[in-house]
């Protein structure tokens, strides 16, 4: 991977070039304190982008082959992959999990944090804040664990309930039909509180005069919600629902690889999961980096949509 | 872009972190039973280690798998290279990111002379590196050794690649599979071990229905089950019912395990057993700590799996349920009066040997020397029980952990995984067992079970589909068999699952097996 790192050739500068220099040269302080940042993205987020490579090779981790030395295959793991029988399940697994996930989960911190500026009482709006972001520090093992001691059918709470109330039991864990809602109450349990703190940072920047005009104006609360609340924040709502597309297809492995059984893999593999058995497990790097680059692809592809989108409707976007 | 390229490598990272904390909670059963290690056979004393003093220390770097949070200290090493004139340099790494370690140690050419690999799964993804030449091939060299060659040759035979042999082994008993039953439950209701799989059935059947905690509430179920085929109840069920390991032979073909009908009475016997919930409903999502907790609280009162979880089991469930006395229980016939069940391959981890870090086939065997001398119980003791009045004490013939348990796991532990061979081959003590159960298991049952196991016929065997998509086949059969005992589907969707399995790679894997076996 040497070649990749070129040293500048030193030649006479010309004039533009000197200019710059001395730019430089004078704001050479504002440099070195971002250097650590730039050097930052080059080591960890560049750098390691040429280790793609080896989607179009028969990677092996050994001496004498590596990176550079491995047999070029070409688009042999792409091939794989798309014709691969359950592979148009799993994509529409995945997206069917983003889709929910932008449906239900997105707009939860947004009347969350809504709701959390209207109350009067700080001492409770703080408790009640920490209260709800408390979650995120869970890792989805304990949740997933909690869930499971209170869904089971062997003594779960809430199965006890139903059959008290004189209903069936229901099979959460292990039906194919209460995956998905399992899966979204979780991401909501954990995130919703977590996702709050930024809206209302941005709530919290909102000018008074505003709602003091719009008082005088006659409006009530839900007014003053409607047309100053929301309007204030929407270019932080939609910045942040780009940031989310762009992870459209970081829908959780750790989650979503301890929900998964066999009674409900129909509904729940997806392509990270699918890497983990079919690439990981077996020690297949090339075949898992084959999927993993076209997983970014699509991310990438929506990213850009999103954010043109964003434009069209006059907002700022992510760049 | 940038955010997108280090997703990939974070998929990567968290999908293999996952793993290794899939893979650790089965290491940690690993470690619960080789902390007890079994064997019956006689101990074969071995001569005196002949160490001259004359000569060099010999220097020898090892690199292996830690199973504690910390670096053991240098008293054991110590002993250890006086008693066989080396000097040793170990390098320990956390077995949780081993695997890792191992890549990248090796793909930058950097394994030291003597590595160790984490556990059977890393063997299998060895091979083909070690079919590259990349590691010495020792098999020729065995036989000048005399310790070394005491070695189980049939163990030693799974361990091959292709049909040669490039590495030592750390053995584990070759079957342990049995019951743990509520002994206390089953004389309550009038039972006697069970020695059937019917008299298992009605074994459950009662602990379900007879209230045997005798407290006049319905809250007790037969078998606590949990999310896996192999190593909770269903593998050792279809032994009893003459299901083959893995793979067998049918008319001189290879086939795997689910083509034969006796793993579809297994898949009916398992399900009629849910279905009259006289075990866990949930089993499928049962992970093995909420299984075991069913056990340890009086629920439940049968445990399938290895015999010499009994020590852990009982010490919980006596401090929930003070009176629980528990048995263990194995050769359990099938319906046609047959004996059988399944055997391991015999070991847990392999040491090789690095081309790039041993230079020449002396210095080879000198390392095979050191091994040599690992292999007579007086550095075999040292390095599994530790030092003798310190870390263990000897009662009967037989290796007493000293009480001080922190002590000797944060001392000796570390060197302990490392010992090659077992028991009967190294002469190091057997464990000194107190519950009447495990020694019920140890000294009986056991050994009993050796003779009557099943070997995979196909632990020697290659097969490139396996090797390129086996876990991904696997899974295959896997969701079929549980649809097929919660019945989603019947035995026709189970034929289909077999033909999709075929399609998929399958087939290519029975052929290339039954060539791989000519």
């Amino acid at each position: 991977m040497d070649q990749v790192v070129e040293m500048p050739e030193m030649k006479p500068m010309p004039r533009r070039d000197r200019a710059l220099a001395k730019r430089i040269w004078r704001n050479k302080w504002l440099y070195i304190m971002i250097s650590p940042g730039v050097l930052y993205f080059l080591i960890f987020k560049y750098f390691p982008m040429f280790g793609l490579i080896i989607a179009f090779e028969d990677y092996k981790p050994y001496p004498g082959k590596g990176i550079t030395g491995s047999e070029w295959v070409g688009l042999k793991h792409f091939h794989r992959l798309f014709t691969e029988p359950d592979f148009l399940n799993i994509l529409g697994n995945t997206l069917t999990l983003f889709a929910l996930n932008l449906v239900f989960f997105f707009p939860i911190p947004i009347l969350l944090s809504l709701m959390l500026n209207e109350v009067r009482l700080s001492v409770f709006k703080r408790t009640f804040q920490t209260l709800v972001y408390l979650p995120h520090f869970m890792s989805w093992v304990i949740i997933v664990s909690i869930s499971f001691v209170m869904l089971t059918m062997d003594g779960g709470i809430i199965n006890s309930l139903l059959e008290y109330f004189g209903f069936n039991k229901i099979n959460f864990l292990l039906s194919p039909d209460w995956f998905r809602p399992v899966y979204i109450l979780q991401v909501i349990w954990r995130e919703a509180g977590w996702g709050t703190i930024i809206y209302l940072a941005a709530i919290a920047s909102i000018d008074p005069q505003l709602y003091e005009a719009a008082r005088m104006d006659g409006a009530g609360r839900l007014r003053q919600m409607w047309h100053v609340t929301l309007p204030s924040i929407r270019s932080v709502i939609v910045v942040l629902l780009i940031l989310k597309i762009g992870d459209v297809l970081e829908l959780g492995f750790e989650h979503v690889y301890l929900l998964l059984n066999s009674m409900n893999r129909d509904v729940a593999e997806i392509i990270d999961t699918y890497v983990y058995t079919a690439g990981l497990r077996q020690g297949q790097f090339s075949y898992s980096a084959a999927i993993g680059l076209f997983k970014s692809v699509i991310g990438l592809v929506l990213v850009l949509f999103a954010n043109r989108l964003a434009k069209r409707m006059g907002e700022e976007g992510i760049y | 872009m940038t955010r997108k390229s280090l997703s990939i490598l974070m998929t990567a990272m968290l999908s293999i972190s996952v793993f290794m904390t899939a893979c650790s909670s089965k290491s940690e059963e690993k470690q619960s039973e080789e902390t007890q290690g079994s064997k019956t056979t006689e101990t074969t004393q071995t001569e005196q280690a002949d160490t001259p003093k004359s000569e060099e220390p010999f220097p020898i770097t090892i690199m292996l798998p830690l199973n504690i949070a910390e670096t053991p200290p240098d008293d054991i090493k110590k002993e250890v290279e006086k008693l066989t004139n080396t000097k040793l340099t170990y390098q320990f790494f956390p077995a949780d990111t081993y695997e890792e370690k191992l890549t990248a140690t090796f793909a930058t050419g950097s394994l030291p002379q003597v590595t160790y690999l984490k556990n059977q799964a890393t063997f299998m993804s060895m091979k083909e590196a070690i079919k590259d030449g990349q590691f010495w091939e020792i098999g020729p060299l065995l036989s000048e050794f005399p310790n070394l060659n005491k070695l189980k040759p049939e163990i030693l035979n799974n361990t091959k690649v292709d049909g040669k042999l490039y590495s030592l082994y750390i053995g584990r008993p070759l079957a342990r599979q049995g019951i743990i039953y509520r002994k206390d439950w089953a004389d309550a209701l009038g039972l006697k071990a069970p020695e059937t799989t019917e008299d298992l059935y009605n074994m459950m059947k009662a602990f379900t229905e007879g209230d045997p905690d005798k407290n006049g509430k319905n809250d007790t179920i037969g078998l606590a089950d949990r999310n896996d085929l192999v190593y909770g109840a269903f593998k050792t069920i279809a032994s009893w019912f003459g299901t083959p390991n893995n793979w067998g032979d049918k008319d001189g073909q290879l086939l795997p395990e689910f083509m034969f009908p006796q793993y579809i009475e297994s898949m009916d016997y398992m399900k009629k057993i849910r279905n009259e919930k006289l075990m866990n409903q949930d089993f499928l999502a049962t992970s093995k700590t909420d299984q075991t907790s069913l056990f340890t609280s009086g629920k439940a009162g049968v445990y399938i799996g290895s015999m010499q979880d009994v020590d852990s089991l009982n010490k919980d469930l006596i401090k929930n349920v003070p009176t629980a006395v528990v048995d263990t229980a194995a050769l359990i016939k099938g319906p046609e009066g047959q004996q059988s069940t399944w055997a391991i391959p015999g070991y847990n981890n392999v040491v090789l040997f690095p081309k790039s870090a041993v230079k020449d086939e002396a210095e080879l065997k000198k390392i095979l020397a050191y091994f040599d001398k690992m292999m007579t119980p007086e550095v075999a003791n040292v390095m599994y029980w530790g030092i003798e009045g310190v870390h263990y004490s000897v009662v009967d013939g037989k290796a007493k952990v000293s009480d001080d348990k922190e002590k000797v796991e944060r001392e000796v532990k570390g060197y302990k995984d490392s010992v090659i061979g077992e028991p009967e081959t190294n002469g190091m003590y057997d464990p000194l067992n107190t519950l009447p159960a495990r020694i019920h298991a140890d000294s009986e049952l056991i050994p009993a079970n050796e003779k009557i196991a099943i070997a995979d016929p196909t632990a020697a065997l290659d097969s490139a589909t396996f090797a390129e998509k086996g876990a991904q086949l696997q899974e295959i059969m896997t969701d079929a068999t549980y649809k097929y005992m919660y019945g989603q589907i019947d035995q026709a969707g189970f034929e289909k699952a077999i033909e999709n399995w075929k399609s998929r790679g399958g087939q290519a894997m029975i052929d290339e097996y039954n060539v791989s076996n000519k």
